[in-house]
């Protein structure tokens, strides 16, 4: 089967290069055959990677401990869960899963348009497929997860041999979000080739600019959906696994996932500049462009070693590949842009600076600063090694000072932004649509200070947080009223209508409403606690409102590992809630430990405990319980997000909501300032 | 509508407000606060990229060696510049947390500014632009400067045909 795998992927990679080779004789020649066949090799790559992916995954089902990779990170013990999951445990078959991925978007692309975009989808199928051919080599020719293992004989000749059993998988992998925490990170990495192959198709297919953002602003939110769904599973696996810094710790791994969110979020408001005004065009194809660019930078931070990370793969020549495609894409997208600028001319003027179009600016410009004050900070320790010869550390400390400001700046904008009308907002408009949220946001302030808040950046977040929380409920509210006014339905129902009728712009609103959520979360990491105490049976350790009194031990053997638990008892006003069993594994396979936190959340707080092992001083084993704030706010804001990004992908229910007989009053507070034809017709903002 | 909905709307919308009231004040720590005010200065030199007094590697003994080092030179009364020189001397400058505000170092702190200040200029140099811009710009005469009107046409035209969502 390996060879068989292997024997796909060559054949992947000549069909991938045909269909790049052939895709721009098409362009030239425009002969429908050449056309036809290469969008039939594009399709032939996808199957062919398809096969390759499901041959490994046969190797590790069948515990085919003649390939190296297998061997590597499996055993026959490992659970059928994990074994899915060691696809993409190493770097080989991480890469493989990159090309398999790419591949479902491709194809998708590539039926989807089938019958459509004559002109403009060869252009793009030959961005698809030099994207392809790149990873393709890498699978191919560098980093290849199907090579067999062999040991020389007597006589040097290389013979091939087979293990009894594998290595197995790192503990540290060996939790439920390695299943689904990679592949949604890379299919956002991925996704956002779809993006980028169009925006560079339609700029070298010199089309004026307003198209492309229509054919892929889905393709762009599946994209970004999944890249924060990504981002929001990687975060949950550190703050639940050890060493990892939490939920958050600005280690250069992370950073590589969230510069490419930060700039396909500044997209995806940008791009509404671009279809209702006709304005920031160049703007936005590079902002497609710089997103893909980081994407791929990312990925060569993470695999390539420049940078020290927990979470990277091991250091490895394979860098220089990256570097190297980096610099063919770049070059690439400056040319095309240069040759074809002209067509990217912007077509309207800016009414007003208190509008909607200056809010995007802003909301572009404090995301793309924050984007490379992150970059220019994870790279800082490459360069000061490189200029001064000493490796200067820039850890957590530094990115919390630098992007909280940022972080709440963004925030406020959040508030401000849906608030604004296009083209000009009148005084009364602002008073209006500003009075309620902002005078509710600052008696969250005095409450919270009153009850003794005084952590600047968390009050301030607060603040804003309900802000943003008020600015969304009274849109919902005040374009439910009118739906009510008109149907007699229940609140509920009428925001339920009013959001099916304009999709985007209700879903958008869940996004933001997401993203206070995650903010709150954040805010309440300024109130940490921990306490550490060395145990015997019998004993209680207080934390805050909890007492953890400690039951005794049991060691629970399992397939692949042995586990030794405390057996925690929570009690809260000396009333038991709940058992909480923190625990240490020995995995026997690879001679490794791990362990297991126990976690007790609640929206108010999370109980985290933690078996630190025995103390070397008096041999009792050890309890280091922590109380975190808000947590799951975090998590709860991810689903949202997510949730919101899924109404705002669906088609409007009624494309037109009449407002001609609708009472005036309501219609200018539904609008704020706008002429309610524009608002509600585009159905989209 | 009856006037208790913006009554329950406001309810609902104080009750968000009281979010804040879910934290309660921070309580005993295990390390002295000028212990986590120093550790949190420098990094946990077993590679775990965490700041020493965040790491948590259980048994690590990189993180608990440097945490022994530093409660020793504070209850000596040592000075933080001198518990840094220490720290310095033993791990090299990868043992900042973040980059000191000198030297070269200095830099990683004022990028971020600048990215600030000269984004800034240049959206409002974008604004001013557009601002002065004539009204419509669409299919003038001349067309976009370097094409003509009717190539714009012609390729919005034939996007248009070409492109169908």
């Amino acid at each position: 089967m390996d060879i068989f795998g292997s024997f796909a992927l060559v054949l992947a990679f000549v069909c991938a290069v045909y269909a790049f080779g052939g895709g721009i004789a098409a362009i030239f020649t425009r002969h429908p055959l050449l056309i036809k066949s290469t969008r039939q090799a594009g399709m032939a790559t996808c199957a062919l990677i398809f096969l390759a992916t499901f041959s490994l995954e046969y190797l590790f089902f069948s515990d085919n401990f003649a390939n190296a990779y297998v061997v590597a990170h499996s055993n026959r013990d490992l659970s059928t869960f994990y074994k899915i999951a060691a696809l993409w445990s190493g770097q080989e078959g991480s890469l493989l899963f990159w090309s398999f991925l790419l591949a479902v978007y491709v194809l998708s692309v590539l039926i989807t348009y089938r019958n459509k975009n004559g002109e403009l989808m060869p252009y793009v199928g030959v961005v698809m497929a030099g994207v392809q051919i790149f990873f393709l080599t890498l699978n191919n020719f560098v980093a290849s997860p199907f090579k067999a293992l062999a040991s020389p004989g007597a006589d040097g000749v290389l013979n091939y041999v087979a293990r009894a059993d594998g290595s197995g998988l790192n503990p540290l992998l060996q939790y439920p979000e390695m299943v689904i925490h990679p592949p949604n990170l890379y299919s956002g990495y991925t996704g956002f080739t779809i993006p980028f192959a169009f925006a560079l198709g339609a700029l070298l297919a010199r089309y004026p600019g307003e198209k492309w953002i229509h054919l892929t602003r889905k393709w762009t939110m599946i994209a970004w959906m999944f890249q924060s769904c990504g981002i929001l599973l990687g975060a949950h696996w550190a703050y639940a696994v050890l060493g990892w810094g939490g939920y958050w710790g600005w280690d250069p791994v992370e950073n590589a996932s969230f510069l490419p969110w930060l700039t396909g979020t500044a997209f995806l408001h940008s791009v509404m500049m671009q279809e209702k005004r006709g304005m920031m065009k160049v703007w936005n194809v590079w902002l497609v462009f710089c997103t893909f660019l980081l994407c791929i930078l990312g990925t060569f931070l993470t695999r390539s070693g420049i940078v020290s990370s927990v979470h990277a793969f091991a250091q490895s020549s394979i860098g220089s590949w990256f570097v190297g495609f980096l610099v063919v894409i770049i070059s690439v997208c400056l040319g095309a842009y240069l040759k074809n600028r002209d067509y990217l001319k912007s077509e309207n003027q800016l009414d007003s600076i208190v509008s909607r179009e200056s809010s995007f600016l802003f909301n572009n410009l404090i995301l793309l600063v924050s984007c490379v004050a992150i970059l220019s900070g994870t790279l800082f320790p490459v360069f000061s090694e490189w200029i001064t010869g000493n490796r200067i550390s820039v850890g957590a400390p530094f990115f919390n000072k630098v992007n909280i400001p940022i972080g709440l700046l963004l925030l406020f904008l959040t508030g401000v932004g849906p608030l604004l009308a296009w083209r000009k907002t009148s005084t009364e408009s602002m008073k209006r649509n500003f009075g309620w949220p902002l005078g509710i946001g600052l008696i969250a302030g005095v409450i919270a200070l009153v009850f003794g808040f005084r952590e600047i950046y968390s009050w301030v977040c607060l603040i804003l947080c309900v802000f943003v929380a008020s600015t969304v409920g009274l849109e919902f509210y005040r374009g439910a009223k009118v739906i009510r006014a008109r149907s007699g339905a229940t609140y509920l129902a009428s925001a339920v209508d009013l959001t099916m009728r304009n999709t985007r712009r209700y879903g958008g609103y869940i996004v933001h409403m997401g993203m206070v959520f995650v903010f709150i979360g954040l805010s309440g990491a300024a109130f940490n606690r921990d306490l550490q105490k060395d145990m015997q049976v019998g004993q209680t350790m207080q934390i805050g409102p909890y007492s953890l009194l400690l039951q005794g031990f049991d060691s629970k053997p399992e397939k692949n590992y042995t586990a030794q638990r405390m057996l925690v008892e929570v009690l809260r006003d000396k009333k038991p809630i709940m058992m909480l069993y923190p625990e240490k594994r020995h995995f026997a396979t690879n001679e490794q430990n791990g362990t297991m936190v126990a976690i007790y959340s609640t929206l108010k707080e999370d109980l985290y405990v933690v078996y630190a092992g025995d103390s070397p001083d008096t041999q009792l084993p050890v309890l280091h319980a922590y109380l975190n704030p808000l947590v799951k706010w975090i998590w709860l804001g991810g689903a949202v997000v997510v949730f919101g990004t899924l109404v705002a992908m669906l088609p409007n229910r009624r494309a037109v909501l009449v407002l001609a007989g609708a009472p005036q009053p309501a219609t200018q507070q539904l609008t704020h300032g706008l002429t309610p034809s524009v608002t509600m017709r585009d159905g989209h903002d | 509508m009856t006037k208790k909905r913006p009554v329950v709307a406001i309810i609902m919308l104080a009750l968000f407000a009281a979010v804040p009231l879910l934290i309660t004040p921070a309580g005993a720590q295990q390390l002295s606060e000028r212990a986590k005010q120093v550790g949190g200065k420098f990094m946990c030199m077993c590679n775990c990229n965490q700041v020493l007094t965040g790491c948590n590697h259980v048994g690590c003994s990189t993180s608990s060696a440097m945490l022994k080092e530093l409660n020793v030179s504070l209850s000596r009364g040592d000075s933080e510049d001198a518990i840094t020189q220490m720290f310095v001397q033993e791990f090299g400058t990868k043992v900042y947390a973040e980059p000191p505000k000198s030297g070269f170092s200095l830099v990683a702190w004022v990028l971020p500014s600048v990215y600030l200040f000269v984004g800034t200029g240049l959206v409002v140099f974008v604004i001013s632009r557009w601002r002065k811009r004539p009204a419509i710009q669409v299919a003038p005469a001349g067309g976009v400067p370097g094409i003509s009107a009717e190539l714009l046409e012609r390729s919005r035209a034939q996007a248009a045909r070409e492109t169908q969502d």
